[in-house]
Parts: C-alpha cells; structure tokens; sequence
C-alpha cells in the first residue's frame, strides 16, 4: 500500500510537558484512520504537529516521501495536507463563498497573479465561483452560498469548514474532533459528509471521541494515550484492546456509541 | 482658501489610504508619517537638487519607502501586531530625529524649494490611487487579504504566504504615503522635519478608524470630515483635537467598525453560471 | 564628566523606569495596553505647576498620585471597560490613545501650548553638592529616593500583601481568579489608579527636574516608556526597572559621546534591536512563552 504519511519517532515537548512522547505511524493510500484517545492524549498536538501549527521537537514527519518535519506552514499547506479545527476557524465576516474560493490555491500561491485576475474577462471569475460552487454544493451548503459564515448553525458551519479543506484539492484531509458539540443526527449526517468527501483526497485522519463515527468511518484505529501510541490495528482489535479500555474509564469499553470518555 | 482645503484633503486621503491598505493585511502601522516624509525629503532631493520632474521624483521616493519598509517589515512583522505598533511609533521617531541631523537636507531648519504640486496633480494621485484600490477590493487578492485578517494562521494552512502579504501592504502602504508626502512637500515648498511627527501618524489612523476600517471609501469620509468641516464650523477648529477625540472614543463604544462599515463582498453567487 | 553623565543618566533612567512601570503593570495585570499613560505623565507636571502657584509645589506629591489615580479610573472606565475580549484590545489601545489626545488639547486650551515655568526658587532645586568634582543637585538625589521608594512600596505591596495576592492571581488567569471570588473588576480599577497614579508622579519628579511643565512631553518623553517597557519584557515590573535604568544611561552616554540629537533614537533602536534578538524582551514578565496556534 502507498504511503501517504510517515510519521516515526515523533516528540513535542512544551516547557516540563511531553506532549507527544515517541509516536510512530503510518496512514496510507485510499484509508481512513481513526486516531483516539482519553482527553489529554496528545491527539490534538499530533494533527497541530503534522500540519505544522507546532514544531517538532524531535522525530521525523513525511509526506508521500517528502520530509515536512521542519516545513512551515504554508508550506505544508501547498503540499497538499488540509485540516478541520476542533473550535470551527472559519473566516467569520467573509461569506460562505468566499470562505472556499480563498482555498483555491490557483489564488493563494500566487497573490500577485491574482490582483491582475480582477481584470480578467469574467469567464475565468466564473469558473473559479464555480468550482467553489462545486464544494459547497458537495456539502450541501449551496442555499447559503452568499450568507455570512457566522450567520451557520453549527452543522452547517462544521460542512463548510470541510469544502473548504476540500477545495484547497489536498492529497491528505486531516479532521480534528469534526462532531464535537453534535448530537446524533448531526452526527449521523457527518459520517455521510465524510463518505461524501472521501473520494475527493487520498486518505483521511480522524481524531474523534465520537466512537459511532469512529466505528462508522475507520479502516484502522490508532489509540493514543499519555502521548504515546498503545494500539494500532483493525477497530475490532483495538477497541477491545485492554490498554485502550484502561486508558478510558478503568477497564470498561472505552465508550459505547456516543456516550465519549 | 477651497482649494487649499480641497488640496490637504486629498493628501489626508492618500495618508488614510495608506493606513488602510497595511490594514487590509491586519497591521495597524504608526510610521505613515514617517514614509509620508521619506516621500517628501527624497522626492525634494531628487527634484530640488537633481532637476528631475515632479512624478518621476514621487514615484522614485515611493519605490524608495517601499524598499525600506520591506527592511523595516521584514524583522518587524514577525512579531504580535502589538509589537508591530510600537515599532512603527519608533520608526517615526527615528525617521525625524533622523532628518533632524541630517544637514544635507537642512536638518532642523527645514528643507525648502520644492514646487509643482496643486490640486490637479493630487487629484490626479487620488484617482490614480482609488481606482487601484478599487480594483483590489474585487479581486482575490481582497479575499486573502480578508483571510489573512480574519484568522491569519489558518490562512497559512490553506498556503498562503502570510508573511509576504503582510510585507506586501505594509510596503505598499507605505509608497502611498510617501506620494502623499511627496505632493505635500511639493505645495508647501518648505517643510521641517516636526511636521511629520509622530501626530502625524496617529491622526491618519483615526481618520480611518471614524470614516470606517472595511472598505476603501471609509477613509474618503474620515480625512474629509476631519479636514473639511473645520474650515466651516470655528468651534471645530478651535478644538480639533478634543472633538475628534472624543468622537472617536464615542464611535469606538458604540460603531467600532467607523462610519461607513460594509465589506465589498468580492465574489457572488451570481457571477456562477450555475445554480 | 563621564560620571556627572552617568548620573544624570541614571535620574533620567529612574523616571523612565516609574512611568514604564505603570504601564508594564497594566500589560501585566490586565494584557491591555493603555495609551492615556503618557499623557496622564504630562499632567503629572501640570499639577505641580497648579501646586507650585496656589500653595506649596511638595504638596504636588499627593495631589498628583490622587489626580493620576482618578484619570486612571476613567480612562479604565470609558476606554477598557467594554472592550474585553481579544479583538478589541486594540480598540482599547486606540480609545486611550484617542482620551490622551483630549487631555493634551484640554491642557493647551487651559495652560498653553508652551512650557510653563513652575517658579521654583527653593534651594534644594538649584543647589547640590560636589564630589569627586561632579556636581549633583539635591532635587536628583531626591528623585531618585522618591522613585526607588515607590517601585519598593508597589513591589512589596504586589508580593506581600493580599491585595497583591489578589493582583497576582488576575494576571495568571482572569477567569480563573473570578471563580475564586476575587473581584476582578476591583482589581483592575487598583491597578489601573495606581499606574496612572506612578506616571503622574514621575511627570512631576520631571517637572521639578527641568523647573517646567511641559504640555508636549507626553508624545516625547512619555512614549518611550511603551518602547522601555517592550525592552524590559511586557508585563515584567523588575524588567521595566532595568530598562529605564539601562536607557536613562544609554541615552546620557550618546550624548555625551558627541552623537548629539541622535540620542533621542537610542531608545527606539534599542527596542528594535532587542525585539528582533529576544522576541519577549529582555524578561519574560506576566507571560512566559507561549505557544502560538
């Protein structure tokens, strides 16, 4: 299987606390990879490390060969790896339009390039509306297309942040906690948001305390606990894996569906 | 005088205009008169004691502060915006003292026999200007610069160069203000180093904060009505800086966002051809 | 002469270090950025001048600390009490700036725009003594006391007392104090009256340093406590101290050096210099590295 993301030895250490303390794994072509984890994990400081908002401290990150260990951020970013955010960051005063045509990279690596856009015959502005269009319709969110980004409701603002992830064409879609705050059926419109966006990226990492989605969604499972991993494997595996339920609630299945640690 | 005033106007509105763009960027800059006397003093020499006409001397003198606020930004930026703040008050500062002790441009007496400005040429420059600016505002670079503002590492994430857009307009703000100081300096004839002192910069930027910080035409209405109205109302003369205080700290409670606070949305779903 | 430079330097440097003091204080404290700060400062001069005619100028020590601390309350009242939040920090900032800018006008309106003589005739401002064969005046040896006294009165009352405890506790964490049943509104009112409080005092100390209150020395003299304040580390009392005790000197040295006018810009480069080499400043103050993200 090709890899997509290699991740080996990797370490971040903010002042006295070990964030991540030795982390190894792997996340290959065509899979979506679930990454749990009692709160405290390191699962957070994992996705911020890889897409390059922290540094590493120590270790070695690689993107479909491409070491990004030290890469900045946009760097990263034109390489291909998009991301969610746990707290939702979306452009708040910008319309929902306007949030997924700011990732088309045609734009965004070239700013120069694009003030002389403005005088472009408008054939070309419209193609780039609609290839945003195209996301948003993806998403479901073609109604709201011209609304502000802080007039969603939170379902709806979760799905624009994902077209928007998805209309930079990344290779690799990060997702951090996407049903954070949702009930079960939002959550339940989530998984088919992901199903619906898979296609569209070459894997997908998805760090949940959601089991259903993780159940739902994951070809493998990575558990983390204390910043280390303690089991890599098949969901069924895992999510019986004694490690993994003591790092929960004592020695209990870690989380029936929807009740999170 | 109307056209005098009509005149210092349109210099108050390239200043305001040059605040804003930094401000696009999510940096709020104190050194515009700082470039706004790079602009005068360089444009001076070249046209004073070189011979070269009016627009070319400007546009040298903007290339010039656009060259040294990239130095200047380079370190700068990448530090909080508070930071940033007060290292453009140092730049003013320094700029002045600067001038101050440099003879061949006269030093503290000043510097003088530069002429060829008057409203025609500013007005000129304000077209030039708005309709660059105008420009802007409906091109995608408005929408990274929106990003950027709103929320500038995740803007990174997406690939854009943060780093570089906000040098950009800081550099970019910064030639427009030394064409302002350029203009100016070229009316007035003899200009000293105190009359681009650190009010200066403060001024410019209130200017844009009451006339509204969103969109291009909010500083069109700050430096008017900060220029204008005084010339009709003595009061507002008399206590100009009180008034426009108090004003501002008024609209700050109450209107943040300044007179005049739409957004121009750069793109529609209108200009799609499908539904 | 290098020593008579030095010392002056250090007087300078000391009133440099009471005015960034309240101003490092209300970054500390509170992370909010107060621009009225210089121009209270000035007005500390103005009231020793009110003093100096009606009564006597040392009964300006008190009524400026008093004027200082109520200008202090209002501008925390008009310009930092609705603007909490993050993105309205630099709204604050702007709103002080633009309350400062009131004060000034208020001052030429009332007092003029040029320095005003405070008519100090008493020996102690003329006077000193000589040794070594540098001279020093007895009003530098009495700056020098008041300010060294009150940056140890605020250090203790900070460490000591629970009023300092409290103090403390609000700048490790605001919502963490208020679930503890301190009252932050309380505290930041203290901090901000004894702030203003320190700056009018040192605009007095100047005052009956140069024998004039001067209107404009708010936008000279007074700004560069925000840039002393960078150098010593936002939010680090002991910090501010230092760098207004440094600078005071710097800036002595430069003139002294022959470089002129050009040490007025010490400061500035200073500043830049050290925020490029040392992000936070010199000390890491109320907030120690933090991660961006």
């Amino acid at each position: 299987m090709t890899s997509v993301l290699e991740v080996r030895s990797l370490r971040k250490i903010f002042g006295g606390v070990k964030a991540i303390d030795g982390i190894d794994l792997d996340l290959f072509e065509g899979e979506i990879l679930g990454i749990i984890g009692p709160n405290g994990a390191g699962k957070t400081a994992l996705i911020n490390t890889i897409t390059g908002f922290y540094r590493a401290t120590e270790g070695s990150i690689r993107f479909r060969g491409v070491d990004i260990t030290a890469l900045a951020l946009h760097q990263i970013g034109r390489l291909g790896i998009a991301r969610t955010f746990q707290n939702i960051r979306l452009f708040r005063r910008m319309t929902v339009l306007e949030n997924v045509m700011v990732a088309n990279k045609t734009f965004s690596v070239a700013p120069l390039r694009s003030v002389l856009s403005a005088w472009l015959p408008s054939g070309r502005r419209r193609a780039a509306v609609d290839e945003a269009m195209e996301f948003i319709t993806l998403m479901g969110l073609a109604a709201k297309a011209d609304h502000r980004a802080d007039s969603l409701a939170y379902g709806e603002a979760r799905r624009l942040e994902i077209a928007r992830a998805l209309a930079g064409r990344p290779q690799m879609l990060l997702l951090d906690e996407p049903a954070a705050g949702m009930n079960e059926t939002e959550t339940a419109q989530l998984v088919e948001d992901i199903r619906t966006a898979r296609p569209r990226v070459k894997a997908i990492a998805l760090i949940e305390h959601d089991m259903s989605l993780i159940r739902a969604l994951s070809d493998r499972i990575v558990a983390l606990d204390y910043g280390r991993k303690i089991a890599d494997g098949v969901p069924e595996s895992v999510l019986s894996h004694p490690d993994v339920r003591r790092a929960y609630l004592g020695d209990d299945e870690p989380a029936t569906a929807g009740a999170a640690a | 005088m109307i056209a005098d005033q009509l005149f210092f106007t349109g210099i108050n509105l390239i200043l305001a205009w040059s605040v804003y763009v930094v401000l696009l960027a999510g940096n709020l800059s104190f050194a515009q008169g700082a470039f706004m006397a790079i602009g005068c003093y360089a444009s001076g020499v070249l046209t004073v004691k070189l011979g070269l006409p009016l627009v070319p001397a400007a546009l040298a003198a903007a290339v010039l502060s656009a060259f040294l606020a990239m130095l200047i930004g380079w370190p700068a930026l990448r530090v909080r915006g508070i930071y940033l703040i007060m290292v453009t008050i140092g730049v003013t500062f320094c700029v002045r003292v600067g001038l101050e002790n440099f003879k061949f441009v006269g030093g503290v007496q000043g510097f003088g026999g530069m002429m060829g400005a008057d409203l025609t040429t500013v007005m000129v420059a304000v077209a030039v200007i708005g309709a660059a600016l105008w420009g802007l505002s409906i091109s995608p670079l408005q929408r990274i610069l929106d990003a950027v503002r709103e929320d500038d590492r995740v803007a990174e994430s997406l690939g854009i160069n943060t780093a570089w857009v906000k040098l950009a307009a800081f550099a970019v703000g910064a030639a427009i203000a030394a064409v302002g100081g350029a203009l100016y300096g070229h009316f007035m004839n003899f200009v000293r180093p105190d009359n681009f002192d650190i009010l200066v910069s403060i001024y410019v930027v209130l200017y844009v904060i009451l006339g509204g910080v969103n969109n291009m035409f909010g500083p069109v209405l700050g430096a008017a009505i900060m220029t204008l109205l005084p010339e009709y109302f003595r009061v507002l003369a008399e206590w100009r800086p009180t008034i426009f205080g108090l004003v501002i700290v008024v609209m700050l409670l109450f209107r943040p966002e300044g007179l005049l606070s739409f957004r121009v949305i750069t793109a529609k779903l209108s200009q799609g051809t499908r539904r | 002469m290098l020593l008579g430079q030095i010392s002056n330097g250090l007087v300078i440097g000391a009133m440099y270090a009471l005015v960034a003091i309240g101003f490092t204080l209300v970054i500390g404290v509170l992370d909010k950025l107060n621009f009225a700060h210089p121009e209270v400062f000035m007005f500390g001069g103005v009231v020793g001048f009110v003093c100096a005619a009606y009564t006597s100028v040392w009964w300006a020590f008190p009524v400026a600390f008093v004027v200082g601390g109520l200008m202090g309350l209002l501008t925390e009242f008009i310009s930092f009490r609705r603007f909490q939040s993050e993105d309205a920090k630099i709204t604050a900032a702007l709103s002080s700036l633009s309350l400062g800018l009131v004060l000034v006008d208020i001052t030429h309106k009332v007092w003029g725009s040029e320095p005003v003589d405070l008519g100090l005739t008493s020996g102690v401002f003329k006077e000193g003594f000589t040794i070594a064969g540098v001279k020093f005046l007895w009003v530098q040896l009495i700056i020098l006391a008041i300010t060294f006294a009150l940056m140890l009165a605020l250090h203790l009352a900070v460490s000591r007392t629970s009023a300092g405890r409290r103090i403390r506790a609000v700048a490790e964490s605001p919502a963490n104090a208020a679930l503890l049943g301190i009252d932050v509104r309380r505290v930041t009112q203290t901090v901000f009256f004894v702030s203003s409080a320190l700056a009018a005092v040192a605009g007095l100390l100047l005052a009956l340093r140069t024998g004039v209150a001067n209107p404009e020395i708010g936008l000279t003299f007074g700004l560069k406590a925000v840039a002393i304040m960078a150098i010593g580390g936002m939010g680090d009392l002991r910090g501010a101290v230092i760098a207004g005790l440094l600078i005071g000197v710097l800036e002595a040295l430069t003139f002294q050096f022959g470089l002129g006018r050009l040490g007025e810009m010490t400061v500035w480069v200073a500043m830049l210099i050290v925020l490029l080499w040392r992000r936070g400043g010199l000390f890491s103050g109320m907030h120690a590295g933090e991660q961006r993200v």
